[in-house]
């Protein structure tokens, strides 16, 4: 990130003049219709380091990820969009479109190549040479490994991009996979999510504009801040998991009390994402605040889980099959006791394993 | 002659391009292709899933207007399956659509349309007390004070209210001019700003609505909260089968839903109708009348010649979709199909939707002779209706260019993933637009008994309009300016709609009924071997149909026919062109090379192109009249 140059600085490096940057801002002056008693302005701006640049691709997706993004409050959507970054490329937002937009596309390419932060929202499709998803004429695959190239990181935003999302669903008819497969060596950020929190989508572009970095990540590269937990261990519900208190139906007496929706096929427990410590809206709710089992949509295959999503899970997390244990449940509240105690040793061990192989990377 | 591509339109959702030829003399568009240029392939992956889950999976289709395919999926689930819904989880569906509805509008407005009207660089000539008089005469001129009658009033003052101070607007504008005097000019970069239409508006509208897009930009997410409060988020919030998951609880404070949370919902209703009435409404008509002032009257395209709506809002919970009564419960009875609506509303015809047509197939069907499709053996030069439908993808290589680099497209042979839905071999135009075009023509034709509230608001609507333009509704209604207006009208109309049925939950919820779902039906044994059934819902962008076959309990076949699919299509050899080929056509272009009409016109539908590609398988108070110029006077010259 420190890399970033200010157009004054691009000039030094390549060894031209003063004289020839002031005649480049007397031309940017024109061109954005200034009139020349601005050119001053022009020059100050020109010389101060300008703000990270982002481009935003769109492959087969939804735009469901781009509108959770201008959900966000903390940042709001404006500040971090005027104020924060320089959002150069957007088919949702940018003003400009076909020819001139493409254009722009490959002047911020070479402007910016190697320190902008591409930002990518849907899967990328590969059967029959790319052509279930074209963009300006071309193959989305295409114009996404190009602009790759350049990058200085990528972010992978939502479940599509991440791992192919629901087009990649059986019998995924278009190839449709995550991005990570055609990224190179560059840095990845996977955010996954149907679509991610706002605010996990803005914050990870704020670490980067607050911190000049990217956040730390874990195996899976996903922000450990965000992705550390799984539901289940924060959900506000979980006391009545441990206590073998269940939902057994939509509106029972339990789902009007606000009892655990384990048996309604809920995912929380084997899925990683914050609903249940930041939730959404700035903890106004999340699915099950809400009454509604959890889809696990931060989980990569979700939509192939084998499994309908009201159906109980049969196995999750690292407890291997707990059918008997949830049956058990009901029964004694001991045997919730007793859960606890396991899911919180495997929590521990969990979180030992992850540093041990932190610390590991880090004396290599 | 000028052939001329549009690759891709932004601001928008999904992937979309459009080509012209343009007259470079008259600026007429001699002929216009619209092509969806992405498909998901959705239709095939529903195909063995669980008819309870298909409404998480169908969602997907589109996070703009999420929720809108939800609910017509869980609709055409519970037709097919015999599922009648409580009244809470109507009341609660009904508020989720309206909520999403106002949002919708807002954000295409101010974020996806607006920059089409004006121009950051234009705002930047703007005097900042000028900008602050012309917000003050916009507010007098332009308020519609119409409210659904006797619902509650639970605001003491409006929580968000247009800034109209000097120091206000020098702000905004200080913002802009950093921005560019930057170099990075972000979201605002490559426009074609030097086109003559940024010229229409003088340059505090500019400066005014570009501080209306910052505003909306954040207020927007807050109209959303009852989706956040009922499903759990936006976007994509979570539904089920025979009702809602909130079950709801006034002892419990561990209810997902209880007095509360119902406060939430309560305020984000209220803010849907203050940015209604004092952002959306005033800003639409300030710009609006300017251009139907100067003659912009164009755009209108199919939306003279036919319209197509579903009915809107049942009241109370029904038994049915293709048996007829979501029609018979329908706050606004806009199901049908009005024709000829440009020569008047008395020349108009009026046909109305029935049950049969449904499941008629010459009725409703769906060809593929331009579409990346192809149908099997003896079908494969019919039209087939939705439950009948197919889905094989047929990709042919474009007029000039390669199939993965494309120049030309091949408007005689298949140029898009969007196949042409039709009404009795017709091509129709839905949305906003449509549905405010047949209420009209079904009130003035005498064909509309006992209108409801809504009905009464949205004749009285148009009414108030076309004063303040001084143009009957057949003249300005059916253009591009009409189609943007309807839907700001449509937003003022949908907050109403929204408080209308929170009064009506809260009135359920005193009488003692608390029940959100209906589990009697929720195991597969209880369904029929095999059913099939429709889900409609007027979406935001207009009519939505969802249509299922359930056999043993699995999903066999799964179609929707979705509002852009029916605007957006390409042409029918027999029918002629789709809403958006009529529109752009039916548009003048003043500089070939910069056609901002053209991406103009076609974003006043609101396209929502993931939506139309992936799935085809197989009595208001006196009105206070502007009659002089309201930007006179504005300008305080020093």
């Amino acid at each position: 990130m420190e890399k970033r140059e200010s157009l004054w600085e691009a000039y030094l490096r390549r060894g031209l003049s003063r004289r020839s940057f002031i005649k480049g801002c007397v031309a940017l002056t024109s061109l954005m219709g200034l009139s020349t008693d601005m050119v001053s302005k022009v020059v100050e701006a020109a010389e101060k380091k300008p703000l990270p640049v982002v481009i935003w691709l769109h492959g087969h997706e939804c735009t469901g990820c781009d509108e959770a993004f201008i959900r966000s409050a903390s940042p709001l959507a404006s500040d971090l969009v005027l104020s924060s970054i320089a959002l150069e490329y957007d088919h949702l937002l940018s003003a400009a479109c076909g020819e001139p937009f493409e254009r722009h596309l490959e002047e911020t390419i070479k402007k910016y190549w190697g320190n902008y932060i591409l930002a990518v929202e849907g899967a990328v499709s590969t059967t029959d040479n790319g052509v279930y998803c074209m963009s300006g004429g071309k193959p989305f695959v295409d114009t996404f490994q190009r602009v790759a190239k350049g990058a200085m990181a990528i972010i992978a935003y939502g479940t599509c991009a991440v791992s192919g999302g629901i087009q990649g669903a059986k019998p995924n008819p278009t190839g449709s996979s995550g991005v990570g497969h055609y990224t190179g060596t560059k840095p990845i950020v996977n955010v996954p999510g149907c679509p991610p929190i706002p605010e996990v989508m803005t914050g990870v572009v704020m670490h980067v504009a607050l911190f000049g970095k990217l956040p730390p990540l874990d195996s899976e590269n996903r922000p450990k801040q965000f992705f550390g937990n799984r539901i289940h261990d924060t959900c506000y519900r979980r006391p009545f998991f441990d206590a073998g208190m269940f939902a057994d139906r939509y509106d029972d007496a339990g789902a009007k009390a606000g009892w655990c929706l384990y048996r309604l096929g809920c995912r929380g427990p084997e899925t990683y994402a914050s609903c249940g410590n930041l939730r959404w809206y700035q903890g106004m709710s999340y699915p099950i605040q809400s009454g509604a089992a959890c889809i696990g949509c931060a989980n990569s295959n979700f939509w192939d889980s084998g499994a309908s999503f009201s159906e109980r899970l049969p196995k999750y997390g690292p407890l291997g099959d707990v059918d008997t244990i949830g049956a058990g449940l009901a029964i004694a509240s001991t045997a919730g006791v007793a859960l606890h105690g396991a899911m919180s040793v495997i929590q521990k061990q969990k979180r030992a394993a992850e540093e041990a192989e932190a610390e590991g990377g880090a004396h290599k | 002659m000028k052939h001329v591509t549009i690759d891709p339109v932004t601001r928008i959702e999904g992937h979309l391009r459009v080509e012209m030829t343009v007259d470079e003399g008259s600026g007429k568009v001699t002929d216009a292709l619209s092509s969806g240029t992405a498909w998901r392939g959705l239709e095939l992956i529903m195909n063995g899933r669980d008819p309870r889950d298909a409404w998480a999976y169908i969602q997907r289709i589109c996070g703009v207007c999420t929720t809108a395919h939800a609910l017509a999926s869980v609709r055409a689930v519970e037709d097919a399956l015999g599922i009648k819904i409580p009244k809470n989880a109507n009341y609660i569906r009904n508020i989720m659509a309206a909520s999403l509805t106002v949002q919708d509008h807002i954000v295409h407005f101010y974020h996806l349309h607006a920059l089409d009207w004006v121009s950051p660089v234009e705002a930047l000539k703007a005097d900042p007390a000028a900008t602050a008089n012309l917000q003050n005469t916009v507010l007098n001129a332009y308020q519609l004070p119409f409210r659904a009658p006797n619902t509650s009033d639970t605001e003491a003052y409006p929580k968000a209210f247009p800034e109209a101070t000097p120091a206000y607007f020098k702000a905004i504008k200080d913002k802009v001019q950093a921005i560019v005097q930057s170099g990075q000019l972000g979201i605002f970069a490559a426009q074609w700003w030097d086109h003559p239409d940024y010229q229409l508006l003088p340059p505090e509208v500019h400066l005014m609505a570009v501080a209306h897009y910052l505003e909306m930009l954040d207020k927007q997410r807050e109209l959303v909260t009852p989706h956040v409060v009922f499903g759990g988020k936006n976007p994509h919030p979570h539904y089920i089968v025979g009702g809602m998951p909130c079950s709801i609880s006034l002892e419990d404070g561990n209810a997902p839903v209880n007095t509360a949370r119902l406060a939430i919902v309560d305020r984000a209703i209220n803010l849907a109708r203050t940015l209604s009435n004092t952002f959306y409404l005033p800003d639409l008509l300030a710009i609006g009348h300017l251009y139907v002032q100067k003659g912009m009257t164009d755009g209108g395209g199919l939306a003279k010649t036919r319209v197509l709506g579903f009915g809107a809002y049942p009241m109370d919970a029904y038994s049915g979709t293709a048996n007829g009564d979501f029609f018979r419960q329908c706050l606004i009875r806009c199901n049908g199909v009005v024709e000829n609506f440009g020569a008047g509303a008395a020349q108009a015809k009026f046909t109305p939707l029935t049950a049969e047509d449904l499941s008629n197939p010459e009725a409703f069907n769906e060809g593929v002779a331009h579409a990346w499709y192809e149908y099997p053996g003896a079908k494969a030069d019919k039209a087939l209706h939705p439950w009948d439908g197919v889905t094989e993808a047929k990709f042919t290589a474009p007029k000039v260019g390669t199939p993965t680099d494309w120049k030309e497209l091949d408007e005689k042979s298949k140029y898009s993933w969007l196949k042409t839905p039709k009404w009795h071999g017709k091509l129709c135009e839905v949305g906003p637009l449509a549905r405010y075009i047949i209420i009209y023509t079904r009130a003035q034709q005498g064909m509309l008994p006992d209108p409801t509230w809504a009905e009464k608001m949205m004749i009285d609507q148009i009414d108030a309009v076309s004063k303040v333009l001084n143009l009957p509704p057949h003249v300005w209604l059916p253009t591009m300016v009409g189609r943007t207006a309807a839907r700001a009208l449509d937003a003022q109309l949908n907050a109403e709609i929204a408080k209308f049925f929170f009064d009506q939950l809260i009135a359920n919820l005193k009488a003692g009924d608390t029940q959100v779902a209906n589990m009697a039906k929720w195991e597969p044994s209880e369904w029929p071997k095999m059913a099939k059934g429709v889900g409609l819902y007027e979406a935001p962008r207009g009519a939505l149909s969802h249509w299922v076959n359930i056999e043993s309990g699995s999903i066999t076949n799964y179609q929707c026919i979705v509002p852009t699919t029916w605007n957006a299509c390409p042409r029918d050899d027999k029918a002629g062109h789709g809403a958006y080929e009529a529109a752009m056509m039916d548009t003048r272009v003043k500089v070939p090379d910069k056609p901002l009409e053209i991406a103009k016109v076609v974003r006043s539908f609101d396209p929502c192109m993931a939506c139309a590609t992936h799935i085809y398988n197989p009595e208001g108070e006196k009105l206070r009249v502007v009659t002089t110029d309201p930007y006179t006077g504005t300008r305080v010259e020093s």
